[in-house]
């Protein structure tokens, strides 16, 4: 435990201590503004569902800037050698990680708040809507991070990793679209079931469906596994 | 401390480490020596736990590497070819997150973080971002990584590269006085290195371990590598005749001077009496001038090359 909380403090020293956590923060808040003040003021509807629609495609792109330096950059500083031999697991190295890029998401995700302040002065939002559209967004993000990860433990080169991770999720997100392609049952129902956008805009819709929630824990912890049990087999 | 038992590695069906046994004791330092490419770092890497053994057994303070390296990694230092630093963040910053990683409890990190500073001379840089600081400075810092939690086993791997002169005697000062408590092993290929600091050697080429003893038990072992050149002004087969008679005089290879008629340059091998020369130059001088006469004692170097070409011999044999 003691390893994880000193990985996590590292990592989030070095996200704010490079321009990348800005960056990325701010890139994501711009496009978040510019969806919102385009659905909300131009259409007049006080709701958030189309731009937490944008902000799950927003985030596919996000996510690889975040994940692609993880291990990647740690190879290439060789630092992972450090890493590597100090008394930690490579559980605690990996979910140590992974706390510090879902800390930037969080970071993110609240930043978008102030979009709300105007939604509740000038009109009468759900607010049980928009709770479980950000609890869908929190869980798509950590998802995501969980797959960009692994691709990032895969190689030394921190393109390469964003390269791979962002056609990966672009891939989940839109392989629900392959149901009407589907002529065997089985194939149409997996394709909804691996689809990141389904299960998103049923949190969108103020849905919380027990198994979305598990479906995005459920790839999280697989990913954090391949990317743990990769680290160990590297030895 | 550190044993490792006819250890072996393999990348795919390449062999980089052949079958190598050595142990460090506590409160030992030992060398190890060899060319670049030699295995050092590889088998260093087995030690620290950053690659496992493809067979045999490494251990570190009683913990085998290939189970229990978390356990091992509490009592180890290691310092790895490149030191691993991050560029953003300070030194400070830096070695107090290896402190908590290492387990110094909270309460222990300052004056730990303190004793490293000041043992690696780091004081005018605590404050500085790493990509900052020159090579030196990042060496040391990397050097101070690996002495915190005060670790029972050090494994530095080529420490004083990159150094000053000043800087490699102050380094080496810092690794003697850890080596009194702690086991130490330091790969170098620097061979003075070895005879300033450490009680034994272990020598490695191409994977193997050529010998294992003190540096002047290796120098003792090489004996034959002892010779004395002399320049005479005689007539090469009655000067070669006379030397041979000498007791001790083993070889003797009588060569022309270009250029320079009755001159003649001999080599001799000896064996290791002290006073040979005295010998050699009170015979020679009895019938021919003796223009020079020079010993040749066996340095390390000499010895390290004579092991070195001994293996690569064997190999060009087998």
């Amino acid at each position: 435990m003691n390893g994880v909380t000193a990985i996590l403090g590292k990592e989030l020293t070095t996200y704010f201590r490079s321009p990348i956590a800005y960056f990325v923060i701010a890139v994501f808040l711009l496009g978040t503004g510019y969806f919102f003040i385009y659905n909300v003021f131009l259409t007049g509807s006080a709701t958030m569902d189309v731009t937490f629609q944008n902000m799950g495609i927003l985030l596919l792109m996000v996510v690889p800037v975040i994940t692609m330096r993880l291990f990647s950059g740690e190879y290439s500083a060789r630092t992972m050698e450090l890493l590597m031999t100090l008394p930690l697991s490579p559980w605690e190295i990996v979910v140590g990680k992974y706390l510090g890029a879902v800390a930037i998401l969080l970071v993110m995700t609240l930043a978008t708040g102030v979009n709300l302040v105007p939604l509740y002065l000038y009109g009468n939002p759900e607010t049980s809507t928009i709770l479980s559209g950000y609890l869908g967004f929190l869980l798509l993000g950590m998802a995501c991070l969980a797959i960009g990860q692994f691709f990032s433990a895969l190689t030394h080169n921190q393109i390469i990793s964003a390269l791979i991770t962002l056609p990966v999720l672009l891939g989940f997100w839109f392989v629900g679209n392959m149901q009407n392609f589907q002529t065997s049952g089985f194939l149409r129902s997996l394709s909804q079931y691996l689809s990141f956008s389904d299960h998103y805009a049923d949190f969108i819709r103020g849905l919380v469906r027990s198994e979305a929630i598990a479906f995005y824990l459920v790839v999280s912890v697989i990913a954090l596994i391949l990317t743990a049990s990769f680290l160990q087999g590297r030895r | 401390m550190i044993s490792l038992e006819s250890v072996s590695k393999r990348y795919g069906s390449k062999p980089i480490i052949h079958d190598i046994s050595f142990d460090v004791r506590k409160g030992e330092i030992v060398g190890f020596l060899g060319p670049n490419g030699a295995g050092k770092t590889t088998t260093m890497r087995m030690i620290a736990g950053f690659t496992t053994a493809t067979s045999g057994r490494v251990t570190v303070a009683g913990y085998d590497m290939a189970s229990h390296n978390v356990d091992a990694a509490r009592k180890l230092g290691y310092l790895p070819e490149h030191p691993p630093l991050y560029d953003v963040l300070d030194v400070s910053t830096y070695l107090r997150f290896v402190a908590k990683v290492k387990g110094v409890p909270r309460a222990g990190i300052a004056a730990d973080l303190e004793r490293v500073i000041s043992a690696c001379k780091l004081e005018e840089v605590v404050k500085h971002e790493i990509y900052k600081l020159s090579k030196g400075y990042r060496q040391r810092v990397g050097l101070a990584q690996a002495l915190l939690g005060k670790p029972e086993v050090l494994l530095l791997d080529e420490p004083t590269a990159g150094l000053d002169p000043a800087q490699i005697q102050e380094t080496r000062e810092v690794i003697r006085s850890f080596g009194k408590e702690h086991a130490v092993l330091i790969s170098t290929h620097i061979l003075p290195e070895v005879t300033l600091i450490c009680q034994r050697v272990a020598i490695i080429y191409h994977g193997r371990l050529l010998a294992i003893d003190s540096p002047t038990g290796l120098q003792e072992a090489s004996e034959q590598t002892n010779s004395v050149t002399l320049e005479v002004t005689a007539p090469p087969e009655p000067l070669r005749q006379e030397l041979m008679a000498i007791d001790g005089v083993m070889a003797a290879h009588v060569g022309q001077v270009p250029g320079r008629d009755s001159l003649c340059r001999v080599e001799c091998q000896v064996d290791a009496r002290e006073d040979i020369e005295s010998d050699i130059a009170r015979v020679v001088a009895k019938r021919w001038a003796l223009h020079r006469l020079e010993r040749k004692q066996p340095t390390l170097e000499n010895v390290f090359i004579r092991y070195v070409s001994d293996a690569a011999n064997q190999e060009v044999v087998a």
